[in-house]
């Protein structure tokens, strides 16, 4: 038995130490990994490294893998994904269920209210400012009737666990989130690498979720159009999340389309068939909204449908998600969410945030301005870890190069002190080391809200990393959410 | 019903995964070749380099290397790579409408093309890649059959594989028994046995003619075989089938064009008078079928893939 127990890096100092999603700090391990870690002791190295194997070849034959465009040749790499499942226990999850369920809700009468009346605008709850000149702000959107007020049908919070245990919201996505089919083949390979343990855990199920996705979107569509035609509308093949779209639709039953497929005609929307053109009700969009609609947003897309914006404003197709959610994620908008909870609710939020500076308020600038190395600054519109200063692993130049920024465009950047995100126990190399990772469940919502019990695990590989997005070396790993009754300490 | 685009993948699937496999067999008949007389290995090797429309017969001198090419050339849109790439690409454009089992197969086969050790393989045993590649495809086919619907989808795919089939087939016996060739007469026992093989009709042909190989025997076999699913005329039959399903899932029975030209092709092979044709040489009968083929393929297009917009909007 050589399995090697590392204590999880800590190489950043005066900085609390992370949260073990296994192991105590006194010793052992958490009541709801002990199973995992009595199988795990029974491995060895080798029989670990084979499992691990024989998932990377079920991803690539499964052709869950993203293009890797090279000046020579172009090869297709599977994503890294990690043998050894992230537990959390029922009653926590119900307590993050519960949070996400308020916080969707809120959000949702947020966009509402700020494509109406914006009275919370009015009010001074956020500043008027930052959302009208948010980029992600679509005036065309405004008075425009949305069922349900489910402006975002599809929701992916990044959630992380502070040193503390508690879980708290990191950042929203509420424009075209993906990862939700990764959470699906994890979850298809961690059944077959520890059946036994997977079976005696009490694993909530999460493979309903495309047939919920299918009925949040039926559920958007006309009343007077009793059996809708829904589509899923993918940018082409040449996407990275390609896989995710073509999965999705072949589990939904859905026909994939891309923006040429379909053909705008006295503003409805129709797809080109074998038979002729077939009438389209719900577009389940996985294409940004600057290139859904050359004639409403970017000109020169050639990803989208002429004229589907006027389809959509008539009333002839749902579009989802909704174009303009993304000022809801924008990351300035962010700080206000307990506010907009509260306000919109009557509620505390369930999940806090992480404390946010917005560079924009001078004091606070300076503020940061003063502790660059102890913050994560980020650029307000950049997405997927780029734009981003992780001040305690960055040089002086990069600093110094950040300052500069910061000055020249403060409204542009928001600052977060450095977050240890909890760690949990990875597969390295046929060892088990521990390895930062965060979580992203997936919220759904339509005529109501539900959330998968489940969520994608992402790892940051490299060791001490913090960056878990896949386009920096990270990976991902399945999630155990145990029903209620187990897992719980005894 | 199914989106244009989605039945214009796969057909060309149905297409590519037939070129694939004709064209491992005509490299493997080449490297089978090489074992054996040189001379007649050429005359086999220039036979199967022309079946293949590659117009540099000076590869002939050297089948080995000649297959190789065929096989695993990357920049070569005719290689056996070029077309499992394609038809894995249309795969994927596609995804939601094969089944993963179907999916599986295709991929697997294309790994190992492009593995980077795949050069390597070929190498160590030639024969024995192109062998597992035929038998993967044929796995490929297996698992469509067995596991997909077999609904307008399946009869795209279908179709695109036996217009593929007819055409190859068809170029085969152009190139053998046509009046365009300039060498001397295809009579040998040797070079009649690998044509019979690169249609994959050797087992097929001697139950049916024992072993005495006969041109006319073989011309007779692979255009005209009722039974046989590689014959030109078997092909006919079931473009003319799927083709028949397509109109029928489409509601356009008896109003669609490539409907009535795969119907007339079927006829021309089913009551063609063999002393006939072989009266008056086969070449002029095989261009009115490889003419047709195409024709079929241009209809189609026209019917159910890239039609006119107006002529479908609703009034």
């Amino acid at each position: 038995m050589s399995v090697r127990r590392d204590e999880p890096p800590a190489e950043t100092t005066g900085v609390a130490r992370p949260y073990d999603e296994m192991r105590l700090a006194a010793g052992g391990v958490h009541p709801h990994y002990a199973a995992l870690d009595a199988r795990l002791a029974t491995l060895t190295p080798q029989e670990l490294a084979e499992r691990q194997r024989t998932q990377e070849r079920f991803f690539l034959l499964q052709g869950i893998t993203f293009t890797v465009y090279g000046a020579e040749s172009t090869t297709e790499r599977i994503i890294p994904s990690d043998i050894l499942p992230r537990i959390i226990p029922g009653a926590e999850w119900s307590r993050v269920e519960a949070g996400l369920i308020q916080r969707l809700r809120a959000l949702n009468m947020f966009l509402a209210d700020i494509y109406s009346e914006q009275q919370i605008l009015m009010d001074g709850v956020v500043p008027r400012e930052l959302v009208l000149n948010a980029p992600s702000y679509r005036r065309e959107m405004q008075n425009l009737y949305v069922p349900y007020k489910a402006y975002a049908n599809v929701c992916g919070s990044d959630l992380i666990r502070q040193p503390d245990g508690e879980f708290a919201v990191l950042e929203d996505n509420l424009r075209v989130p993906s990862g939700v089919s990764y959470m699906l083949a994890n979850r298809e390979a961690s059944r077959r690498v520890f059946p036994g343990t997977f079976r005696s855990a009490g694993v909530r199920a999460i493979d309903r979720y495309p047939d919920l996705l299918l009925a949040t979107l039926k559920s958007m569509a006309a009343d007077w159009r009793p059996n809708p035609q829904v589509v899923v509308l993918t940018p082409g093949v040449y996407n990275s999340a390609y896989y995710e779209h073509a999965y999705l639709a072949r589990l939904m039953g859905a026909p994939l389309v891309e923006g040429r497929d379909l053909v705008i005609h006295d503003n409805m929307v129709y797809m080109r068939t074998t038979t002729g053109l077939r009438r389209v009700d719900v577009i389940y969009r996985r294409v940004d909204d600057d290139f859904i609609d050359p004639l409403t947003f970017r000109r020169d897309s050639s990803l989208g449908v002429a004229g589907l914006f006027n389809a959509y404003r008539a009333g002839n197709v749902m579009i989802c998600n909704a174009p303009g959610t993304g000022v809801a994620d924008d990351k300035a908008v962010y700080a206000y969410v307990p506010e907009i909870i509260r306000y919109y609710l009557n509620e505390d939020a369930i999940l806090p945030n992480i404390e946010t500076y917005l560079c924009r308020e001078p004091a606070q600038l300076s503020h940061v301005l003063a502790n660059l190395d102890k913050f994560v600054v980020k650029a307000v519109g950049a997405s997927g870890g780029y734009g981003m200063l992780v001040g305690p692993h960055s040089t002086k130049a990069q600093q110094e190069e950040f300052a500069a920024a910061l000055r020249a465009d403060p409204a542009n950047y928001i600052a977060q002190p450095t977050i240890q995100l909890s760690t949990a126990p990875c597969l390295i190399d046929g060892e088990v080391e521990a390895r930062h990772v965060d979580l992203r469940p997936f919220i759904l919502s339509g005529e109501k809200i539900v959330v998968t019990p489940g969520a994608l695990t992402r790892v940051a590989l490299r060791k001490g990393s913090l960056v878990v997005n896949s386009s920096q070396g990270g990976g991902s790993k399945d999630t155990w959410v145990l029903s209620e009754s187990k897992g719980e300490p005894r | 019903m199914m989106l244009a685009r989605v039945a214009d993948s796969l057909y060309w699937i149905g297409r590519y995964v037939e070129r694939a496999e004709h064209n491992c067999r005509l490299s493997d008949v080449m490297l089978n070749a090489t074992l054996d007389r040189s001379e007649a290995a050429t005359q086999v090797a220039r036979i199967a380099l022309a079946a293949v429309g590659d117009a540099d017969l000076a590869k002939a001198q050297n089948p080995y290397d000649a297959a190789r090419a065929l096989t695993l050339d990357r920049q070569d849109s005719a290689s056996i790579y070029s077309s499992i790439a394609h038809a894995r690409e249309n795969a994927r454009q596609v995804r939601d409408q094969i089944t993963t089992e179907t999916w599986e197969r295709l991929n697997l086969i294309y790994l190992r093309m492009s593995d980077p050790d795949a050069a390597r393989a070929f190498g160590d045993g030639s024969q024995q890649f192109l062998h597992d590649t035929i038998a993967d495809l044929h796995l490929f086919k297996g698992a469509g059959d067995a596991t997909m619907s077999h609904g307008e989808g399946w009869s795209f795919l279908l179709l695109g594989v036996y217009l593929e089939r007819a055409q190859l087939i068809g170029s085969l016996l152009e190139v053998v028994f046509g009046d365009g060739r300039r060498r001397r007469p295809v009579g040998d026992h040797f070079a009649l046995t690998s044509v019979l093989r690169m249609g994959c009709a050797l087992e097929p042909y001697l139950r049916v003619y024992t072993a005495d190989m006969q041109p006319r025997y073989i011309l007779n076999f692979l255009m005209l075989d009722a039974d046989f699913p590689r014959s030109i005329r078997f092909c006919t039959q079931e473009i003319e089938n799927h083709l028949a399903a397509i109109t029928r899932h489409a509601g356009l029975s008896g109003a669609a064009g490539p409907e009535r030209l795969a119907g007339r092709l079927r006829a021309r092979l089913q009551y063609i008078d063999m002393e006939e044709l072989v009266a008056q040489g086969p070449t002029a009968f095989l261009k009115t079928v490889l003419d047709e083929c195409a024709a079929i393929h241009d209809s189609l297009y026209d019917a159910f893939v890239a039609y006119p917009l107006e002529s479908r909007l609703p009034a």
